[in-house]
């Protein structure tokens, strides 16, 4: 071994060569990209490994052109991928244990909720985390944390009232789209709804007006939608035949983001379904 | 295993050459083995961050989940201006090895405005999270997302720092191919600060960005809800 520091510059690319790194760098990105574009492939289990590898690619041109460790001594390499090594190997096992004791991490998270110091359950309401249903353990969430908007408040208190004249149509495409009901509702004429996990929705136009006493179909509608858990009629089963339970509705709205807009435009689309 | 053969025992023409200012045991400058050591313990500190991420991906019982407020456009856009700052840090090293001392100041004042505009879209980022509600203590997204890039934004940060350090004292042309090996340390790190984010950018956006809450998991409930009543 030399005893002073080598001079590799000699070595070093070029700026052509340099140039030339920073497009297949660019390139790489770009296709990661594309890869991702298509809704339809955006999540998919497929994906991962393309994206893996080429993020991989680039992670090796960077260090073995931008940081030199192609042309420099091998001790730097030994030294940098010795730790990188070791800390993806603790990665790798981190990520095996959880995987391998909890295979359904959002179930596992539900079990184990701790309510918020900050959170105070409103008395009227069942502990969802304690009554959660079988049939729905992955949606045990802590529910009941929003405040019913004031117009919602008004139309239980009152019995009557308007979801704000929604637009059904618009409803429609909430109903499929950003509200994801029919993941869980089946209703009759609405393609794809299959969902078993709540009760069929079929006739609720008509069935809504006889449920609640004192509520109108749009009002009963209405407070289901905003605070499923207020009142569940007698018998209700779900699609899957089991009865329906408090606590699984709620938290999945309340995820679902939806605006008052949108939530009187379901209640207009489904007042439609006599 | 690497450090151990740093520091054994001298060789013979390593202990007669004492004299020499630069001369080390193992013939490799100490400081660029340290940065490079260091880049390897930080391998450890991302490393554990981005499985902390892996592990509580999914288990966030409210929203917003990542795909409710994960931009991966706007965030290629600021992938692709790290990897501009790293072409332009080549070509910092590039100038200093030539002794272009205009080329210097320009390429380092170059990274480190990338970098800012890198910064700039991480604040624009987290501003927008928080938003839409999302804070570190909202669910186990936002305290695993918020940890492991904002601890890779003050990476970011100290590069910028040490770069705009560099560009200062270049001013009475300090910075010359005798001292190249102070700019390319930045360099190595500025590269490993890259190359981080490279993998963030994999994991959280391409891969983990759509991430979806309760409500997929329930659709995907729906198979074992049906077993149940079979």
């Amino acid at each position: 071994m030399s005893t002073v520091p080598e001079q590799h510059d000699s070595r070093h690319p070029t700026f052509k060569q340099y140039v030339t790194i920073a497009i297949i760098l660019f390139a790489i990105t770009i296709v990661e990209f594309l890869i991702i574009l298509p809704t339809d492939w955006r999540g998919q289990g497929w994906t991962i490994a393309p994206l893996v590898i080429l993020s991989g690619l680039k992670f090796a041109i960077v260090i073995m052109f931008y940081m030199h460790l192609k042309f420099d001594a091998p001790m730097f390499t030994v030294v940098f991928l010795a730790g990188l090594a070791l800390s993806f190997a603790v990665g790798v096992a981190v990520i095996g244990l959880f995987d391998v004791f909890t295979p359904s991490p959002r179930a596992y998270a539900a079990e184990r909720a701790q309510p918020y110091e900050g959170y105070h359950p409103p008395e009227d309401k069942p502990a969802s985390v304690a009554t959660a249903p079988a049939v729905a353990p992955t949606v045990a969430a802590p529910s009941g944390s929003q405040e019913l908007p004031p117009t919602v408040a008004a139309v239980i208190q009152t019995g009557s009232g308007s979801a704000g004249g929604g637009d059904a149509e618009a409803g429609a495409a909430v109903f499929t789209g950003k509200g994801q009901c029919f993941t869980c509702h089946t209703l009759e004429g609405v393609e794809g709804a299959s969902g078993i996990l709540g009760p069929p929705l079929d006739g609720i136009g008509t069935a809504g007006a006889t449920r609640k006493a004192g509520l109108s179909a749009e009002a009963y509608i209405l407070e289901s939608i905003n605070d499923p858990d207020v009142f569940i009629v007698e018998g209700c089963m779900t699609g899957a035949n089991t009865p329906c339970a408090p606590g699984v509705m709620a938290p999945i709205v309340g995820a679902a983001g939806l605006t008052d807009g949108d939530i009187a435009d379901v209640v207009a689309f489904l007042l439609t379904k006599h | 295993m690497a450090q151990h053969r740093a520091s054994g025992p001298p060789t013979p023409s390593g202990a007669t050459q004492h004299t020499e200012e630069h001369a080390t045991t193992t013939g490799l400058s100490h400081r660029k083995l340290l940065m490079w050591l260091f880049l390897g313990s930080d391998c450890l500190f991302f490393g554990t961050l981005i499985a902390t991420y892996m592990v509580y991906r999914g288990q966030s019982l409210v929203g917003p989940y990542p795909v409710d407020i994960i931009d991966v456009p706007i965030t290629t856009i600021s992938t692709f201006v790290l990897l501009c700052s790293s072409f332009a840090m080549v070509q910092a090293l590039a100038a200093t090895n030539r002794d272009d001392q205009r080329g210097i100041k320009i390429w380092l004042l170059a990274t480190a405005f990338l970098g800012a505009i890198f910064i700039a879209f991480q604040v624009y980022e987290f501003n927008e999270f928080r938003a839409h509600g999302l804070h570190i203590g909202t669910n186990l997204f936002g305290s695993t997302f918020f940890t492991l890039t904002g601890f890779h934004g003050a990476h970011v940060t100290l590069g910028i720092i040490w770069l705009l350090g560099l560009a200062w004292v270049s001013r009475s042309g300090r910075l010359n191919p005798s001292t190249a090996e102070d700019v390319e340390l930045a360099g190595l790190y500025w590269h490993f600060v890259d190359i981080v984010w490279i993998v963030i950018f994999t994991l959280v956006y391409l891969i983990g960005g759509f991430d979806s809450g309760p409500v997929a998991e329930a659709a995907s409930a729906i198979p074992s809800a049906l077993g149940l009543v079979a």
